[in-house]
């Protein structure tokens, strides 16, 4: 199957989602401890797209006061 | 005003430690750019897909500009509702139960001060990740798919976000009012569903109800006009955020120490 995708449209969708997934691992790198072990949080944040991201950000992260 | 100053840069630097000045606006954003490629690119995702009978031809209309445009909108009620509160739940009550709040109340401050400082910076977040969403819905849809009317698109725009101020408002309310994270999404995602299906149902006798809003927003931009109620809902919902608000100020006051 050959369709054109239009990559110069989808990618400021691309460059959003890097964004979001290396500045989550870039956070979780730097975090002592989250919600549920790290290395599943890293699996989430690669392979769970934008979702993912920002599943880690509302509730992977805990807030250090 | 020298409190309210201090709380609101603390708050700003809260946002962005917890990185949320980061990854909402880049999620409305995400929402914004997604609805016009989406629509544009329908025939040939549906022929990508493939389970189509063979010799089945689908007329599609390539809808207009504004029609793509209210649909984003609709995205931004589903999706973008979810996502303010997820972000702005724990403004209140996580420092009610990590001792921060006993820690600055310990000291003569104002709770207005306090509580407006988290209002003003939960309005400034909301203002620039639904501006900046919109914007790129508004560039996109304009690109591909046809002209929006300028005036028609920012009125929308300000009535939308009148909605989500009002949406964290009243998350900023509950999250004041009790602990549980979850029990705080819960209960305002609730309400302004509610609120919006209310309408939804009953448009006439709800048609001054904050949750015409949206309706009115997507209104403004097919019709031209948000129709009537329109003054009355600006007028209601602004009356709700101010009740909201007190309401906010009166239950930190109240529970400050207790958990």
């Amino acid at each position: 199957m050959n369709t054109d995708i239009p990559w110069d449209l989808i990618a400021p969708l691309i460059v959003i989602w890097l964004i979001l997934a290396v500045v989550g691992l870039i956070s979780l790198s730097r975090t002592e401890s989250t919600r549920g072990p790290k290395w599943l949080w890293v699996v989430i944040i690669v392979c769970g797209n934008i979702l993912g991201s920002v599943l880690y950000f509302v509730v992977g992260r805990k807030d250090v006061s | 005003m020298k409190q309210f100053g201090l709380f609101f840069r603390k708050e700003m630097l809260e946002m962005g430690r917890s990185y949320r000045w980061l990854w909402v606006p880049l999620v409305f954003l995400m929402l914004g750019v997604m609805q016009p490629i989406v629509t544009r690119f329908m025939p040939e995702i549906l022929k990508a897909a493939g389970n189509m009978p063979k010799g089945m031809t689908i007329m599609m209309e390539m809808p207009s500009g504004a029609e793509v445009l209210a649909q984003t909108l609709g995205q931004y009620n589903a999706i973008g509702i979810l996502i303010l509160v997820l972000s702005l739940m724990t403004m209140i009550s996580g420092e009610r139960q990590s001792g921060v709040s006993q820690m600055i109340f310990s000291k003569p401050v104002s709770f207005v001060s306090y509580a407006a400082a988290k209002w003003m910076s939960m309005i400034s977040l909301i203002t620039a990740s639904f501006g900046l969403g919109y914007a790129g819905a508004w560039y996109y849809t304009v690109q591909m798919i046809g002209p929006v009317d300028t005036a028609a698109a920012v009125k929308a725009a300000l009535f939308y976000l009148l909605w989500m101020w009002f949406a964290g408002s009243l998350t900023l309310l509950f999250s004041s009012l009790m602990n549980p994270a979850a029990g705080i999404a819960f209960v305002s995602l609730g309400a302004a569903l509610l609120l919006s299906l209310a309408y939804g149902m009953l448009p006439r006798y709800m048609a001054w109800s904050p949750g015409a809003l949206p309706q009115i927003s997507a209104k403004v931009l097919l019709q031209g006009s948000g129709g009537t109620g329109t003054m009355g809902a600006l007028l209601i919902t602004i009356l709700f955020m101010i009740i909201f608000f007190v309401g906010a100020v009166y239950m930190t006051q109240r529970k400050r120490a207790r958990f």
